[in-house]
């Protein structure tokens, strides 16, 4: 596009993206941030904030890297925290607003009534300040507009929010090509090392009928022929087998099928899984996370190796014959013997199936990913392991998944580790990111293209340690970049999680058990909705 | 079992999209407009549409078929109403008409496709162009190699071609009129047809930004042509 002199447009009205008034990011992974200084700089619009006055678009990021956006503040006017549906109208209605009047004040106008919004960060209204060490010693905003601390916006029942139902229907083949069908938000099982566990707290189901008037609508103005039921923990719906019977019955004469994206490691998923997906035996998919049972307690994983057993025995006597399991390493307290318990696993599996089906035969694909810490959840404190040592436990767990029948994968240690400074970096990272961006970094987590030496260049050229940020254990009362950005969750509920997490007591799921005072539903003025308890 | 059998077209808006994302875009068309299509049986089961051709990506097309299985028949003018508001910019409905029975499939029938082929010119002599179309036209055999990630083939151009090339002069460029026969053994691409004419007759064209539309798909026996909503 350089070479010909195209500037990006976008697919939908073949417009310059320069040409609109907001301009949207969602930031789903650290990673991808080389890629949005990328198409900044293909749509031709200056990549810092400051270099940019009233007649460029303005720059907004969404998405769960928002909730510790400091990396990439230098180069977007605003960061929202939260859930999109309502934020978005105010948004458009004060920029509206704004441009009618004559774009009053200019930039900076519009900024500081941006910043007067719930949910709406403006990075450069606030000032940071370090202690020698390196740690942050303030951050202040520098306008009276910006509040102290800015904290996400939450849709309180999902059933009278506004929904996209005539999503536009690419010609290509997207990733989710699909109806995605969110049947509710959050997730409170209270995995220690889940971000979106406390980001998207608490748990608001939409309702039976609801999801169907909406699968129903989608059907019509889209054609999709699949509708994927999508949440972060979909068996946990409450009404799922009604749901999916209806669902079924409904739409089968237009040849609509419904699948699910996640399994619970019970008997009970697998039963659903297969009805969703007929007979159709493509592998079956669970996340232990980690493997032994001490381990899946400090995490707050809360899966026993009994249900484990009694899952994979349901999907082996079911006619299932493959099975993948995810897992990660590097986790706070892990010792050998927890990584060598993966294998223990996997090899249990194996024998299982010998003992359902009287020979061997299955299949066992073991992933294991390398553990990034990441903001606002109870780990936000932990060192991540060094590159090396995600190596050597590799290896180590390598060396002894020798099976014809078990295919090993695992995860890149070094990308791991840049994903962990930038998870939790502060500002002084966006020099960096710009000049590893200009050094040619680009799509960053697709291997072949990930150049972690123009990424160290660019750490030594800016004078900036990477181990800081990602493998440095950090105190309680360490003010973290991200202290003025708020999920709801205190502070106070993370470091007793954390400690928690050491001494191995597991936290209840506040869905259907006790509350574990969070503190997002009294401070954000909402509740648990859940029809399964409540209706 | 009734087939409603459409001539669609492929504009320029999708001119880049590959056969299987236009054949999905007719799908999901034909959901969003209710018709009443028939699903394949089995446990993934397909919706039993059948196109006469497969397009390239980059190729447009005034005249392509699709044969829709239907489970019943819907009124004709109420079906083409409710497909032409279902479908997105880029696909026109032509022609359609019923067909009953057990009729073989297009892609077995059509045995002709026509093409406008437009491509600038690299000299301003239109003689030259002129030339080197009747030495392509008059030669006995052409040949071709085709690459592809399976190795290299060699193919004879000129059994496939169904009439001689002809050329109408534009401003600055040429179009060049292809009949092309398909056979059961084969065929030949209109724009390797360009490449053979580029690289063994020296057309003096811009073979990098050459447009290719299809003008037509047809049932022939060498003296009369039918489109297949004609038959
Ligand atoms: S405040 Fe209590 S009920 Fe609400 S999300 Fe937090 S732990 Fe759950």
């Amino acid at each position: 596009m350089r070479e010909r002199n195209i500037p990006l447009y976008t697919l939908e009205s073949l417009k310059p993206v320069k040409e609109f008034d907001i301009v949207g990011f969602s930031l789903q992974y650290e990673m991808s941030y080389s890629n949005v200084l990328n198409m900044l700089d293909l749509a031709r619009i200056p990549l810092l904030t400051v270099e940019r006055d009233e007649n460029m678009p303005i720059i907004i990021g969404g998405g769960p890297c928002t909730f510790n956006g400091e990396p990439v503040a230098d180069f977007f006017d605003c960061l929202v925290l939260g859930e999109g549906e309502e934020v978005m109208e105010d948004i458009v209605a004060a920029v509206a607003a704004w441009k009618k009047l004559g774009k009053v004040d200019g930039k900076s106008g519009i900024l500081k009534k941006l910043a007067q919004i719930g949910g709406v960060y403006v990075p450069s209204l606030y000032d940071v300040t370090y202690h020698e060490d390196g740690t942050v010693a303030n951050v202040a905003p520098n306008s009276p507009e910006a509040p102290a601390v800015v904290t996400k916006r939450v849709v309180k029942d999902l059933n009278t929010v506004g929904y996209a139902t005539k999503p536009i229907v690419p010609f290509l083949d997207i990733v989710h090509d699909r109806i995605m069908l969110e049947l509710f938000r959050g997730c409170t099982r209270g995995c220690r090392f889940c971000q979106a566990g406390v980001l998207y707290r608490p748990v608001r189901e939409r309702r039976p009928e609801v999801l169907l008037k909406m699968a129903k609508e989608m059907v019509d103005s889209t054609g999709y022929n699949e509708i994927s039921l999508t949440s972060l923990s979909s068996a946990d719906y409450s009404c799922l087998p009604g749901l999916v019977d209806s669902l079924m019955d409904e739409l089968k004469e237009q040849g609509v099928s419904v699948s699910l994206p996640s399994l619970r490691i019970d008997s009970f998923s697998i039963d659903l899984a297969q009805k969703v997906q007929q007979v159709r035996k493509s592998g079956l998919t669970f996340a232990p996370e980690a493997g032994s049972q001490r381990l899946r307690d400090v995490i707050n994983k809360g899966v026993t190796q009994k249900n484990l057993e009694d899952a994979v025995t349901a999907a082996f006597q079911a006619g299932w014959s493959s099975v993948k399991l995810y897992f990660m390493m590097g986790l706070p307290t892990e010792t050998d013997e927890d990584v060598l318990g993966i294998a223990d696993l996997a090899y249990k599996v194996l024998d299982l199936y010998k003992e359902i089906k009287g020979r061997r035969g299955a299949k066992v694909t073991v992933s294991v990913s390398c553990f990034v810490p990441k903001p606002h959840t109870p780990f936000q404190w932990f060192g991540q392991n060094i590159a090396g040592e995600f190596e050597r436990k590799q290896q180590l767990l390598k060396a002894r998944l020798r099976d014809k029948n078990i295919t090993f994968n695992w995860h890149d240690a070094r990308t791991s580790f840049l994903e962990g400074a930038f998870a939790r970096g502060d500002r002084r990272l966006g020099q960096v990111l710009l000049k590893a961006w200009q050094n040619g970094a680009r799509f960053d987590g697709w291997s072949e293209y990930f150049k972690y030496d123009v990424w160290m260049d660019a750490f030594k050229t800016c004078g900036m340690d990477p181990y800081f940020y990602a493998t440095r254990d950090r105190n309680f009362d360490e003010i973290m970049p991200w202290d003025h950005l708020s999920s709801g969750a205190s502070k106070e509920f993370l470091q007793r999680e954390y400690e928690q997490a050491v001494t191995e007591q597991l936290t209840s799921d506040c869905r259907r058990e006790n509350c574990s005072a969070c503190g997002v539903c009294p401070g954000l003025g909402v509740e648990v909705l859940d029809w399964g308890n409540k209706a | 079992m009734a087939k409603l059998r459409l001539e669609i077209t492929k504009g320029e808006e999708i001119r880049y999209i590959s056969h299987l994302d236009y054949a999905s875009a007719m799908e999901r068309a034909i959901i969003r407009a209710k018709i009443p299509v028939a699903y394949s049986e089995g446990f993934n089961p397909h919706m039993k549409l059948s196109f006469a051709s497969a397009l390239a990506v980059g190729v447009t097309s005034q005249a392509e078929y699709v044969d829709i299985e239907c489970k019943e028949e819907v009124d004709l003018s109420q079906a083409i109403k409710r497909l032409t508001a279902a479908l997105p910019l880029g696909i026109l409905i032509k022609g359609a008409k019923y067909i009953q029975g057990n009729v073989p499939a297009l892609m077995a029938i059509v045995n002709l496709a026509t093409y406008d082929v437009t491509v600038p010119l690299l000299a301003e002599d239109i003689g030259i162009i002129e030339d080197s179309i009747r030495w392509f036209n008059e030669a006995e055999t052409v040949s071709y190699v085709r690459e592809s990630p399976k190795g290299k083939k060699e193919i004879e151009v000129k059994q496939y071609m169904a009439k001689a090339v002809k050329i109408v002069p534009l401003e600055k460029a040429v179009r060049l009129m292809l009949e092309i026969k398909i056979t059961p053994t084969g065929s030949i691409k209109p724009g390797e047809v360009v490449v053979a004419l580029v690289g063994m007759f020296d057309l003096p064209v811009d073979i990098d930004n050459l447009l290719i539309h299809r003008t037509g798909l047809y049932i022939s026996d060498g003296n009369v042509q039918v489109s297949p909503v004609e038959l």
